[in-house]
């Protein structure tokens, strides 16, 4: 199966986002860090994607967007 | 063989416990969920003459709701339609089910697995209110962890006993009465127990007021630990006025352009925070007043609020809106069953039991009088002790 890209928008004192990286690395994921805190075109591509949200995490997993740390959805869209 | 099929409606407790009866009987069957008066729900009434949920058809015949189901099966006549013998075996029964992931829960784990007892944990994520925070200084034996080191530890501890878990999986009802307690789960199944420990925990209180719930996420938020950087060269407000409200606010002073705090009474946080937040240039602390509404389209454009006193409502206009007023105890599926506070929070004795024959409860959902990571974990501890005591003494 063709691996999905997964970017993962976070801030650094976020637990959940925390959450997130560290369950998507004992799943053997690779995926892209961004933080929306120091890099303004992560924040706007973030807002983007989630018709302007303001919440941390989000993960981009393909086309797809979830918002939170769902562990569910994300084992979902990650097959 | 006859199959079975099952009209049901999302979220109805007695579909779910239908639906988990038929699996634990090892019963396969067709789901049709339907919404009241909908054109599957008019064929459905046509069929069976009734518009409550679930209906149960076996092969042709309607046989009613769950009440039904489970009166049939137990004279035997439910076998006789779906044409099979009934089986010989009863369900697996464990010594403890422990619902909640949090400290309490965790620790109380850990304390029933070193007595070898039975325990199931269910819980929908693992970690709780703690995990909301980044770091808790206050935890013996770490002088500063940040929380999901913390929560690690914990599991790693538990996976070294014999603990069973269901994580991701969500409790909706439970039968606590009765010598073998039932709990069922949002995926439908049925796990039984001897003895249950509630450790459900707390939750933000919302506000309650219109564009609310919309705007979750967009601008309304309960975590600034986690939101508040987001809010950089933008306008927020904190809605709250004790401690949690306060340290929101110094979280957002560090980065917003400017920060309101709008607490319907006066302050009650501690002095020291609320001289931090006066003393900034950024902040504006507007007390005495109600929140009416949050404003917004497709994100979160301002706040309406009015003074108790009489006055007019205006509008604030922010980007975003904080809300720190306290939390409600998760004790929804015992609150007419147990005892329960003015607050909603379960009542227990110092041994953590309910009041109900082998029914514990530990940590914040309890009325235990200070919420502390480490006051739930010896709560745990002691419910996980009571359990195991009144198991040996029953036998």
């Amino acid at each position: 199966m063709e691996d999905k890209k997964v970017n993962v928008f976070s801030t650094p004192t976020c637990p959940f986002c925390k959450k997130t990286k560290e369950f998507l690395k004992q799943k053997g994921v690779e995926y892209i860090d961004h933080d929306v805190t120091s890099d303004k075109g992560a924040l706007e591509e973030m807002r983007r994607l989630t018709e302007g949200g303001l919440s941390v995490p989000v993960i981009q997993i393909g086309d797809e967007v979830i918002v939170g740390f769902d562990k569910g959805k994300i084992e979902e869209l990650l097959g | 063989m006859k199959g079975v099929t099952i009209y049901t409606l999302r979220g109805c407790p007695f579909c779910s416990r239908a639906k988990a009866f038929l699996t634990e009987k090892g019963i396969e069957f067709d789901e049709i969920e339907v919404e009241p008066r909908s054109g599957a729900w008019k064929v459905m009434k046509a069929v069976t003459n009734s518009g409550s949920l679930p209906q149960i058809i076996v092969g042709d015949e309607p046989i009613g709701g769950y009440g039904d189901l489970v009166t049939l099966e137990a004279v035997g006549e439910l076998w006789e339609k779906l044409g099979r013998p009934r089986p010989g075996d009863t369900p697996r029964i464990y010594d403890l089910i422990i619902i909640g992931g949090g400290p309490a829960g965790l620790s109380a784990a850990i304390y029933a697995a070193r007595k070898l007892m039975k325990t199931l944990i269910i819980s929908k994520d693992i970690g709780g209110q703690v995990t909301w925070t980044y770091d808790i200084d206050n935890y013996l034996g770490f002088s500063e962890i940040d929380t999901v080191e913390l929560i690690s530890k914990f599991e790693e501890h538990i996976e070294k006993y014999d603990v069973e878990k269901m994580e991701g999986v969500e409790v909706i009802s439970v039968d606590l009465a009765g010598s073998i307690k039932k709990v069922f789960c949002d995926d439908g199944s049925l796990y039984n127990a001897k003895t249950v420990i509630l450790a459900m925990g707390k939750r933000p209180r919302p506000l309650g007021v219109p564009g609310e719930k919309e705007l979750v996420g967009k601008g309304v938020a309960y975590c600034s630990t986690c939101d508040a950087p987001l809010f950089k060269g933008l306008k927020a407000v904190v809605v709250g006025g004790g401690n949690s409200a306060l340290e929101a606010a110094l979280d957002l002073i560090n980065v917003a352009k400017k920060v309101y705090l709008i607490s319907l009474t006066p302050l009650t946080g501690d002095p020291i925070l609320i001289d931090k937040v006066t003393a900034s240039e950024r902040s504006e602390i507007i007390t005495e007043h109600n929140t009416l509404g949050i404003k917004g389209d497709k994100v979160v454009t301002g706040i309406e609020i009015k003074p108790l006193e009489n006055g007019a409502t205006r509008v604030i206009d922010v980007d975003g809106v904080f809300i720190e007023i306290g939390l409600l105890p998760n004790s929804e599926l015992v609150v007419d069953t147990l005892t329960t506070n003015t607050m909603g929070e379960i009542v227990v004795d110092s041994q953590c039991r309910t009041g109900m024959a082998g029914v514990f409860a530990a940590g914040d959902v309890t009325d235990v009088l200070f919420k502390q990571v480490i006051i739930a974990t010896g709560e745990g501890a002691k419910a996980a002790l009571s359990a195991y005591n009144y198991i040996i003494n029953r036998k």
